[in-house]
């Protein structure tokens, strides 16, 4: 089992009042038919309805609005049509939030090629447009869009975002301490059975059908892996000590006892469970295990108080 | 002019971006201030604030935000209002600010800042919803004048007119930014120094400049690169109508070393130190 820091950012969304760059393209603008108004005197929410509506169809549709229509709420310039001008607001709408979701989802986009992810941002964008002030969650959706859309490996791309959303969580949860082997040893002894654990509040345990984690880790270190990868479950745990991000690569025991002692159970209650878990074991085998599991647990620093 | 609201003059400061972190945690440069971009930091327990805390002791702080969405017809997300003022009192920011614009509709949010239709409709409903966000705040409000890249055919007025009324009717300040004024005024043709000569400047309690890209048919507001000489000097202009305000450089893409980004900060001084 390997514990990998990664060497991720720092979680923000550089929001700035900046319009983005390459929001310039020299793609041809689409135009679509006009709108159903008919009068250039429309109220404020009308006009930012009708604003709006144009800002946010996707690229590769056309515009909702002719030019004539357009030049009914927007002025020309003296080098631009009022559509060029609306579609300088459309293209930096579109790419902001994709901006964004590169920055939540780079090993995604490694793994689908910059062509295909930005047709599935795109896609994103317009079936999840954003709701909040903050982009901070923006990208919270990306694993059940990727399961469902039309891509060669669609479960392999929803597991890839699945654990990269899982460390955009734990880059916004809260900071904690953690419990080490020098906690136990204030524990009275006879306290173990009934003492209660409580888990990192930034630990996530996602769950996986293929290897996403270790396509993740070879991408961190300049080792790209061979696509697809085949059918290969796991748990990852992952979670924050301080500024590191931690992933954690579970056995199913581990799995068994983070999960229940994150359920509240006591430890002898989540130990049980774990031995529950390895009965066609030998009984020697099984202590082992049970052992292994617990200092394990505590020494990747997956728990963060001890109630007694 | 010192502004009429007290707000002090903290000198020039610089927009903090992430990049920056490690430089400014562990060299602790001589810096006199930092903006931060407000919604970085809400919706989160986790590192990006542990990082801010640790700044925040060390400079003083302004809250920039891009959310208000001050000119929407949506109702005003009180929510948001909430999270702002709490962020504010976290990390004792000095002033909030804002841009006067509108980012979404019907619930959404575009995350751009959206040109204002300048009317009489408009102007009542955004000095209203000043007036509310600074009752809720209870302090003034500094609005930002965008960079904008279309215009409505229906403006009754100048953005100018409208920004100086609406700073008067809700009695709010404001932050020029001259990089967006020089931006407007090639993108919609007319002379900056019209629109400086109608600004009331003991409401401007920050200034800001930033640099742009210029596309030969428009200019886009971009935040990239050093800041052009023609913007120096709008700001020379301005300070000498308001001695003592704070300057801030925004650089948004591309962002260079904390050195270099400082540096052209600096630059600053042989616009605002020639003032009369």
């Amino acid at each position: 089992m390997n514990r990998e820091a990664t060497a991720d950012a720092l979680g923000l969304h550089e929001r700035a009042s900046a319009t983005p760059e390459h929001a310039e393209s020299k793609r041809k603008i689409m135009v679509g038919s006009a709108p159903a108004w008919t009068e250039a005197e429309l109220g404020l929410r009308a006009q930012q309805e009708w604003f709006a509506a144009i800002v946010s169809t996707p690229q590769d549709e056309p515009a909702p609005v002719d030019e004539h229509s357009a030049a009914r709420l927007i002025t020309p310039s003296a080098t631009l049509s009022s559509l060029e001008r609306l579609d300088i607001y459309r293209r930096g709408y579109h790419a902001r939030l994709i901006e964004c979701l590169v920055d939540d989802y780079p090993v995604l986009q490694h793994a689908l090629g910059e062509e295909t992810f930005e047709r599935v941002c795109r896609g994103y964008i317009a079936r999840h447009p954003s709701r909040a002030p903050s982009l901070n969650y923006f990208g919270q959706h990306m694993a059940e869009f990727c399961a469902g859309a039309a891509l060669e490996q669609p479960q392999f791309a929803a597991d890839l975002a699945k654990l990269e959303w899982a460390i955009v969580l734990c880059i916004h949860a809260p900071t904690s301490t953690v419990v080490g082997f020098e906690d136990l040893g204030r524990v009275p002894p006879e306290r173990f059975p009934a003492a209660r654990f409580s888990v990192n509040p930034s630990l996530r345990i996602v769950h996986l059908a293929y290897p996403a984690n270790a396509y993740l880790q070879a991408y961190r270190q300049g080792q790209p892996s061979p696509l697809p990868p085949a059918v290969q479950p796991t748990s990852v745990a992952v979670y924050r000590t301080g500024r590191s991000v931690w992933r954690l690569e579970l056995e199913p025991t581990m799995v068994t006892l983070v999960e229940s002692l994150g359920n509240g159970a006591t430890l002898e209650a989540g130990l049980a469970q774990v031995q529950a878990s390895l009965l066609h074991l030998p009984e020697q085998e099984i202590a082992k295990k049970i052992s292994h599991c617990f200092q394990h647990s505590v020494s990747s620093g997956l728990f963060s108080a001890i109630s007694l | 002019m010192a502004n009429r609201f007290q707000l002090p003059d903290l000198g020039i400061g610089l927009g903090l971006r992430t990049k920056h972190y490690s430089t400014i945690l562990e060299q602790k440069p001589q810096l006199d201030w930092f903006e931060i971009l407000s919604e970085n930091y809400l919706r989160t327990e986790g590192r990006p604030l542990d990082f801010l805390e640790q700044i925040a002791e060390a400079y003083p702080l302004v809250m920039h935000g891009v959310s208000l969405s001050i000119g929407s017809s949506d109702p005003l997300d009180r929510q948001y209002l909430s999270e702002l003022k709490a962020l504010r009192d976290r990390v004792g920011a000095r002033w909030v600010s804002d841009h006067l614009c509108w980012t979404g509709v019907a619930g959404k949010n575009t995350h751009d800042l959206l040109p204002m239709p300048y009317t009489e409709e408009a102007l009542k409903h955004v000095v209203d919803r000043v007036r509310a966000v600074q009752d809720f705040l209870g302090a003034p409000l500094a609005l930002e004048n965008p960079s904008s890249y279309a215009e409505f055919s229906g403006n009754s007025m100048s953005e100018w007119e409208f920004l100086g009324r609406l700073a008067e009717l809700a009695d709010c300040a404001l932050l020029l930014d001259v990089n967006n004024v020089y931006v407007s005024s090639k993108n919609h043709g007319f002379d900056p120094l019209t629109y400086l000569n109608a600004i009331p400047y003991d409401r401007v309690v920050q200034v800001h400049v930033a640099g742009h890209t210029d596309h030969g048919t428009h200019i886009i507001d971009s935040h990239i690169g050093p800041v052009i000489d023609s913007v120096w000097q709008l700001l020379a202009t301005v300070y000498r109508r308001c001695d003592g305000v704070p300057v801030l450089l925004e650089w948004d893409a591309e962002i260079p070393s904390f050195e270099e980004t400082h540096a052209e900060a600096l630059r600053a001084r042989e616009y605002i130190g020639s003032a009369p």
